[in-house]
């Protein structure tokens, strides 16, 4: 089973600690002098409802829609996750538009090419932009490692389970309200 | 690489990390175990240090003394000499032609230390001769101090932040932990993990208020009905403690009959909320086994704020939920030194050690140590009394220290008009603000990371911070500053680093004595009192139910409730409070100069409201918007929540664009003088061209960064040229 972040919206408090621990993550040079607020693009997103606190990102879906969506073969299963190979994503969105979440998006950057020892502006590069739960880090996941209040889980088939079975306790000692079945 | 353990210049939750650094310049940061912060940062700890390599995004550091003589001119860049002349001579000048008291001094809350704080006052009483200094706690928790010295003896936090997380009970008035203090509301989340109750009271469905039992979203402007009704409620209920109240305590047949009248029925139609669930938030405080009370501005930033923060110490006392562990009143002070720069006494009462300036015996002792005659025992002008000063003539000169009045006070308009009637302005800082615009002098500091020094942090506790860098541009320490200056108006100072600054403090303080250099060293923390070297600090106040009021007993002290101020009415119907924001801090000198935090919020800063208001207004999320008052109109974004109660809008006061003082109002409370910053009439006009408002805002924004960065980049004044002797062909 693939294993994706989530956040506790009862010990999230809203600060966006992840959001920039997450850019900076992705940021080859890791300064974090190099962001400005266009070059600003988080890979999990936090939302805030009147009741709720949490962060939107990508569920590393088992039968992902992006996947199917992608007409050049970018999105592709790597191990229990999810990932986009850049140099195929043209840009095409239709991964945005099937992303239930909202997790996906493209961004783009200036794309230059060498000709003759002269480096030129050459259009734009697209890439389907979304969590990759830092497969490049070896600590793993920026955000989970900095979320002060520890909100950030990364949910595998372990936590899954573990978390079924304190529920189903939990179902069976509490009464239910629920008239016998006849 | 080398690492440097340092506080964090930002809030006042006292977090330890290690400064990364290659090549004098800042590159990083790693959390550490400190006491409070147990490992976690936020992120202005972990993303909020990149302005130490002057990125000038917002403003470019001060690098060089400037004067001018005229504020028309330019400014100048100087010798340090000719800066320390210049600014000794005027300020001689002043003293001597309208005496000590027409000079204001600052203290500064922030990244300059409670060493440099001790200088300042030291300066202000020694130097010019006037209790006249004070310092943005005045803005803050002033009625916190003030109502806690009454009804306690002492105006700090009661308890540690840690023990936040082992209460049973938290009522949380007027305080946003989430916004505030990431890492205070880290432990109001352990505490609800553990089975806490959390009571909140805010008009706004704040982070706490998601997680809380019971919320209470009381009007803007009901907080002294609430606390009585709460009182009310304790004593008709027979919830309070009898055996605590009568042991303990004083005043409680005078206390009774005034809050007898606020029933929960009574207060109903004042608060907005309904007599059933003010019953039941005492229920649940005075049921629990300790209960803790946390506020904040939410409480303090009122006309009537003073006698609010009485009522909550009186819960406490009502209930004995103080003096022992895990119980206690937590007035969480914002800045990361702002509880320094109150203990160092930068305050026109109190000497450093909240040893009063009324008292002889303490006149005499500080003069001896000082080696001056005699010192003031005038009770000097707060910060907020500055402007009316200013315009009334009674007050010439103002030498403003590591803080941005430009920016911070209520009634910006009035700011401006008292810095125009004042014949000098000092600005000693580290960036270019809006104040320093207004200055004649400008003397630059060495910054946080550059210097040594202690902060204290909220909840009482010393912590040493390292230097990291070496300041770059002709800088020096403000303390070295303020000694030059000091020693050329006749009073020789001189430091030579500043643990001897901090020995001298603390052979003055009997509750700091035991704090020496040596026990805060590393991640050393030492809470006050902390009488001598073998005491192991102080984790809560009170042991044993004494209190530090003149009886040894708490005051049981209630008041009536007030109105606001202002009243909204047609023309400006909402109610303007003014709130804080994560990502940004204060003024915003220091986190708007940082790459991250710029990149997650900029100018002009957000309004939120309510979803049924902006409909009826036709504005959308994310629109930018006029915002206007009796004051001023200020442009900003809309942020449409339902988190945002119905007839308020909240705007954060970081922001030089969106500048919301521009239109809050200058009322004070009559105990504190801290302004009213929670309660300002205001209309939202949309503006229909969004174009032009997207350019007018990236226009302004540009001029005024254009402005402060040729401020500070000012060159020397230009020598005249040398004549040309006629040279033979």
């Amino acid at each position: 089973m693939n294993r994706f972040i989530a956040a506790d919206s009862a010990t999230c408090i809203g600060c966006r600690t992840c959001e920039i621990a997450c850019v900076v993550a992705h940021e080859p040079s890791h300064d974090v002098e190099t962001l400005t607020p266009t070059h600003f693009e988080p890979r999990l997103h936090l939302v805030r409802t009147f009741q709720v606190s949490t962060v939107a990102t990508c569920h590393q879906c088992e039968d992902a829609p992006c996947l199917h969506a992608c007409p050049t073969g970018a999105i592709f299963h790597s191990g229990d996750t999810v990932q986009v190979d850049q140099a195929r994503c043209i840009g095409c969105k239709s991964c945005v538009i099937a992303c239930p979440f909202g997790a996906m998006q493209v961004v783009t950057h200036a794309a230059q090419q060498v000709f003759a020892g002269v480096t030129i502006a050459n259009g734009v590069k697209a890439e389907a932009h979304k969590c990759d739960l830092c497969a490049d880090r070896a600590a793993g996941p920026a955000c989970v490692e900095v979320c002060p209040t520890k909100a950030l889980h990364i949910v595998d088939a372990a936590l899954i389970e573990e978390t079924r079975r304190r529920r189903q306790q939990h179902s069976a000692l509490e009464p239910s309200g629920l008239s016998a079945v006849a | 690489m080398e690492k440097f353990i340092e506080v964090c210049p930002y809030c006042g939750a006292g977090c330890k990390f290690n400064l990364l650094v290659e090549n004098n310049k800042a590159v990083g940061v790693e959390p550490l175990n400190g006491v409070t912060n147990q490992g976690e940062l936020c992120l202005k700890g972990y993303y909020g240090w990149d302005f130490l390599n002057d990125t000038k995004i917002l403003t470019p550091r001060l690098r060089q003394p400037m004067l001018r003589h005229s504020r028309q001119e330019p400014f100048q860049a100087v010798s340090w000499d000719e800066a320390i002349v210049f600014t000794a001579g005027k300020l001689g000048e002043l003293k001597q032609k309208y005496g000590p008291d027409s000079i204001m001094m600052t203290g500064s809350s922030r990244g300059a230390g409670n060493e440099a704080n001790f200088v300042a006052q030291k300066f202000a009483r020694a130097v010019i001769g006037t209790n006249n200094v004070d310092n943005c706690a005045r803005i803050c928790h002033c009625p916190s101090m003030v109502g806690m010295m009454a009804t306690l003896g002492s105006g700090a936090m009661t308890n540690s932040v840690g023990e936040i997380e082992d209460t049973d009970c938290i009522l949380c008035f007027g305080y946003n932990g989430a916004d505030s203090h990431p890492i205070v509301a880290r432990r109001i989340v352990k505490a609800k993990a553990k089975g806490a109750k959390i009571i909140t009271c805010d008009p706004r469905h704040i982070e706490t208020a998601r997680i809380s039992d019971l919320w209470l979203g009381l009007k803007n402007g009901s907080n002294m009905a609430l606390v009585n009704a709460f009182a009310n409620v304790l004593i008709t209920e027979k919830l309070y403690n009898r055996d605590f109240v009568a042991n303990y305590t004083e005043g409680f047949d005078a206390y009774w009959n005034i809050v007898k009248k606020y029933t929960p029925e009574y207060v109903e139609d004042i608060t907005g909320l309904k007599a059933s669930q003010i019953r039941e938030a005492m229920h649940i405080y005075a049921g629990a086994k300790n209960a803790t009370i946390l506020w904040g501005m939410g409480v303090t930033q009122w006309g009537q704020g003073v006698d609010v923060v009485k009522g909550l110490a009186g819960l406490a006392l009502l209930t004995g939920n103080v003096g022992h562990l895990n119980a206690g009143i937590g007035p969480v002070r914002g800045q990361n030194n702002v509880q320094g720069a109150c203990d160092m006494g930068a305050l026109p009462d109190f000497f450093p050690g909240y040893q009063s300036v009324k008292k002889p015996e303490v006149r005499e002792k500080f003069a001896k140590a000082w080696n001056v005659p005699s010192l003031p025992d005038k009770v000097g002008l707060t910060l907020t009394d500055v402007p009316h000063a200013a315009i009334e003539g009674r007050l010439k000169a103002m030498y403003i220290f590591g803080e941005d009045p430009a920016q911070s006070e209520p009634d910006l308009d009035l700011v401006r008009k008292g810095f125009e009637a004042l014949e000098l302005i000092v600005v000693q800082d580290i960036f270019m603000t809006k104040t320093g615009m207004f200055a004649d002098v400008i003397l630059p500091a060495t910054s946080w990371g550059e210097h040594d020094g202690v902060f204290t942090d909220t909840d009482r506790g010393f912590q040493r911070f390292y230097k990291a860098l070496d300041a770059k541009g002709d800088v020096k320490h403000d303390w070295e500053i303020h000694s030059l200056i000091a020693t050329a108006l006749g009073y020789p100072m001189k430091y030579n680093n500043t643990e001897e600054i901090w020995n001298e403090l603390i052979s003055l303080c009997p509750s700091y004595k035991g704090a020496t250099y040596e026990r805060m060293a590393g991640l050393g923390y030492v809470q006050w009192p902390c009488p001598d070297v073998s005491h192991p600090g102080t984790k809560f106040l009170y042991t044993g139910n004494k209190f530090s009021t003149p009886s040894g007993k708490g005051l049981l002290l209630a008041a009536e409730w007030r109105a606001p101020a202002e009243s909204v009415n047609d023309e400006f119907p909402l109610v303007l409070s003014t709130v804080r924001e994560v990502g940004q801090y204060s003024a915003r000198s220091v986190s708007g100069n940082c790459a991250a935090l710029t990149a997650l919020a900029d100018e002009p800063g957000y309004v939120t409201i309510n979803p049924a208001d902006a409909q009826k207004l036709g504005v959308r999320d994310q629109a930018l918007v006029w915002v206007a008052s009796r004051r001023g109109k200020v442009i900003a974004r809309a942020s449409i929540t339902g988190r945002t109660n119905k007839g308020a809008v909240y705007m954060t006061f970081q922001w030089w664009i969106g500048a919301c003082n521009e239109l809050t109002i200058h009322r004070v409370d009559p105990d504190s003088k801290t302004p009213e910053y929670k309660y300002a009439a205001v209309r939202i006009e949309p503006i229909a061209d969004q174009v032009w408002a997207e350019s007018y805002v990236k226009e302004t924004y540009s001029k005024l960064k254009h402005n402060l960065a040729a401020a500070a980049n000012s060159a020397p004044a230009a020598k005249p040229a040398p004549s040309k002797a006629l040279e033979p062909a």
